[in-house]
């Protein structure tokens, strides 16, 4: 009867931010994004593709609740970089790494196609 | 942004099985983080009808109304239009109530038994307002007499049932009903070295017996040189079994077994909602998605600048 609907695990309520940033106040260039329905999918890849970046020094995800429908990454930069600049920079590669995963399927799909 | 940097992997990918509900590929030169996300995004992100709404009109059978509409929801619907409808939720065209094109379709159910034979009624006399989507038919085509619906309830004689159903898109998060996928796993190539010198030193009943201490066939033994040959390394479960057995001999290091952490195999296999291969392209085509919508804002990147500025004047005095 007063079960919290089962959309609130995936549907941004109206009124909060996706994508909230808050600088740490002690350390410079280290920062927290908190992401909101969002959880290991994205919070694993966003923080393996940080790692490929050298400027990136720390950089970690947390799920701090199961029924907080949200996830918090960690960054911290090198002074060359920034946490806003590392988290897009990985946001493009993942996407550009999906767009040539796309094409290598699909070229697989053709060959395969062609087969049967 | 800044020009050209990236750390871009350009992962390789090759199809090792196609069939409409089961796809198996390789995936090779990029990490779990990556095959994990793609696997998570085809059970429970991947769009998918199914049955959501049920008006049950006349119900005499031995199975209770919501029984019944629990049943319906989980019968797989063909969803290729899927990924471009819209969800009731988010429809502004309608309020989800089975006549709008957008974002649901309306079956229809009508079934009674008239004889002391006892009547089936399964997925296919469940009759849709659009032929695209339909429930999915399993029937072979090596034998187009055999009906292989999906059985929903059984009637005797004088049992009816009547209703009117809704079917709308949604994601297995939601309800596993939605969910496009039977199963999806992904396994580490095992990269397998057996220490030949060791090997040879074995006479043929310990090499025997150490074969068949793998649980599974990985090893075997060539029947014209006697030597111990990797025969499927796939099939190696990560038990450490003949790693044990080496070890209980006295001959550690007889094998090293290694999971290559870049290298993946996939099985895929759909309830055939949509083809397997489709399933895949569909979760790449989500995750992009995905990620697209967690970019920071406009909004949050000026709130920042500002915030820098004031760090600065704060800094300098
Ligand atoms: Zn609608």
């Amino acid at each position: 009867m007063n079960a919290p609907d089962r959309y609130e695990r995936f549907v941004v309520p109206e009124g909060t931010k996706k994508v909230s940033y808050e600088r740490d106040t002690k350390i410079i260039n280290a920062a927290s994004f908190t992401v909101e329905r969002e959880d290991h999918t994205i919070g694993n890849i966003l923080r393996m593709q940080l790692h490929r970046d050298p400027n990136v020094l720390f950089a970690g995800y947390k799920l701090p609740h199961p029924l907080q429908y949200k996830i918090i990454v960690r960054i911290h930069t090198a002074s060359q970089s920034s946490p806003m600049q590392a988290y897009n920079q990985a946001i493009n590669d993942l996407d550009k790494e999906l767009d040539h995963l796309k094409n290598a399927f699909e070229i697989e799909l053709a060959k395969h196609s062609r087969e049967y | 942004m800044d020009g050209g940097v990236t750390y871009q992997r350009f992962p390789k990918l090759k199809i090792r099985e196609m069939r409409d509900d089961v796809v198996k590929f390789e995936l090779r030169e990029t990490d779990a983080s990556m095959a994990n996300a793609l696997r998570r995004v085809m059970i429970a992100e991947v769009p998918t009808v199914a049955i959501d709404l049920v008006e049950i009109e006349v119900n005499s059978t031995v199975l209770n109304d919501e029984f019944i509409a629990h049943r319906l929801g989980l019968i797989p619907l063909t969803s290729d239009r899927a990924m471009s409808m819209r969800f009731s939720r988010d429809c502004d065209a309608c309020d989800g109530d089975g006549q709008c094109e957008f974002c649901s379709v309306e079956f229809h159910l009508r079934a009674k038994c008239l004889t002391d034979q006892t009547l089936d009624v399964t997925s296919k006399d469940l009759y849709s307002s659009d032929h695209t989507v339909v429930p999915v038919d399993f029937s072979d085509p090596n034998e187009p007499g055999e009906q292989r619906g999906i059985i929903i309830v059984k009637l005797r004689r004088g049992q009816e049932l009547r209703l009117r159903a809704i079917a709308r898109k949604g994601i297995g998060k939601d309800h596993a009903k939605w969910s496009p996928a039977a199963t999806v796993t992904f396994m580490y190539e095992p990269m397998i070295r057996i220490n030949e010198d060791l090997m040879e030193n074995l006479s043929l009943e310990d090499k025997r017996s150490w074969v068949e201490s793998s649980p599974t066939k990985v090893f075997d033994i060539d029947p014209v040189t006697q030597q111990v040959v990797v025969v499927d390394p796939e099939a190696y479960t990560y038990d450490d079994e003949v790693i044990k057995k080496a070890e209980a001999m006295g001959k550690p290091g007889l094998v090293e077994i290694e999971a290559k952490e870049d290298s993946f195999i996939f099985t895929v296999e759909s309830t055939g909602a949509v083809k397997a291969s489709q399933l895949v392209l569909n979760a790449i085509e989500i995750l992009k998605q995905k990620l697209d919508a967690v970019r920071l804002s406009d909004d949050t990147v000026e709130a920042d600048d500002q915030f820098g500025e004031l760090g600065a004047h704060m800094r300098g005095g």
